[in-house]
């Protein structure tokens, strides 16, 4: 990563700026920068797929999914890679890994599925465990959320002191 | 209650939020509305919570960080307190209690594998609690852009 890309990715992480009416404007008075010169970075940082995308990420139970849950399954090793490939298609999927499974959680597809209530998180676990060729699978409803936030690139405090 | 317009806002900008000198003009533009409106309503969206955040999303990966899945099971009793030890670190973006066992499950990103197994030590510790699972992916699937509002 060049200096100057990370000092770009650390005035980006700054998710107040996206909220005013110029954001790339706004960086680019925290940078010093000329604005062209930010756009034309974080354009480049965008098509190399550093930065995944520029968008906006939705709380999910608050745009009308009330019913989110992580849905884990056991599915044959050799058979793992295709159906996850499957899973991940569903449009009500949002996530989905394969993971080592471990001593008593034969567990190792998991997927993060959203419904708009309970019953229509159901009737899509139905769906994609027709998907999966399995019903072998346990959703692992959250009880409670002690934190969710965005990680932190590059802070400031890494540094080394005169850096 | 989101309205239809703020139903194709979210669907606009979920996966392109435009990279311009005046991008709320832009999004303004795609859906009728003023630039001055696109910008309240969106952050309205971010103030009533529907809206969790807008700005770039990194690839942890390519930028040289690695993250992972860990899950421990933790007695009831003990849960709040072994959960803000787990929260106390910075490194650890997201930490829920789940139905079942394991039940504490949470996600750590760092800077290398090592880095991510010191502080799984620490936790393990701190709570003095044995195993952490370290679920590393094996393959990831692609992450859905977003999810479509209003079906």
């Amino acid at each position: 990563m060049e200096p100057r890309d990370i000092e770009l990715i650390r005035a980006l992480q700054r998710e107040e700026i996206f909220l005013t009416r110029s954001p790339f404007e706004e960086a680019a008075k925290i940078l010093g920068w000329e604005l062209a010169e930010v756009l034309e970075r974080a354009t480049a940082l965008n098509e190399a797929g550093i930065i995944r995308r520029f968008g906006a990420a939705l709380t999910p139970r608050n745009a009308g999914f009330k019913s989110n849950s992580m849905v884990v399954w056991a599915i044959d090793d050799s058979r793992a890679d295709e159906a996850g490939s499957l899973l991940s298609q569903h449009p009500r999927v949002s996530h989905c890994y394969i993971r080592p499974s471990f001593e008593g959680f034969p567990y190792n597809v998991y997927t993060m599925v959203h419904g708009n209530s309970p019953e229509d998180l159901k009737k899509i676990v139905n769906e994609l465990a027709e998907i999966a060729g399995t019903a072998s699978c346990r959703t692992l409803d959250s009880l409670k959320e002690y934190k969710k936030s965005s990680p932190v690139y590059f802070p400031k405090a890494f540094e080394p002191a005169g850096a | 209650m989101l309205d239809a317009i703020d139903k194709d806002l979210l669907n606009r900008i979920q996966g392109d939020f435009p990279i311009s000198a005046d991008p709320y003009a832009d999004i303004g533009r795609s859906l009728g509305i003023s630039a001055d409106e696109a910008l309240s309503r969106v952050q309205r969206l971010v103030k009533t919570g529907v809206l969790r955040k807008v700005g770039p999303f990194f690839d942890a990966r390519k930028m040289g960080y690695t993250s992972t899945l860990c899950a421990m099971d933790v007695p009831e009793d003990r849960l709040d307190i072994v959960a803000s030890i787990v929260s106390s670190y910075p490194q650890v973006t997201h930490n829920y209690y789940r139905a079942g066992h394991p039940n504490l499950w949470f996600t750590v990103i760092a800077e290398s594998k090592e880095r991510i197994e010191e502080i799984l030590s620490g936790i393990s510790r701190k709570s003095s609690i044995n195993p952490i699972h370290n679920l590393n992916a094996k393959k990831m699937f692609k992450v859905k852009v977003d999810l479509k509002v209003g079906e």
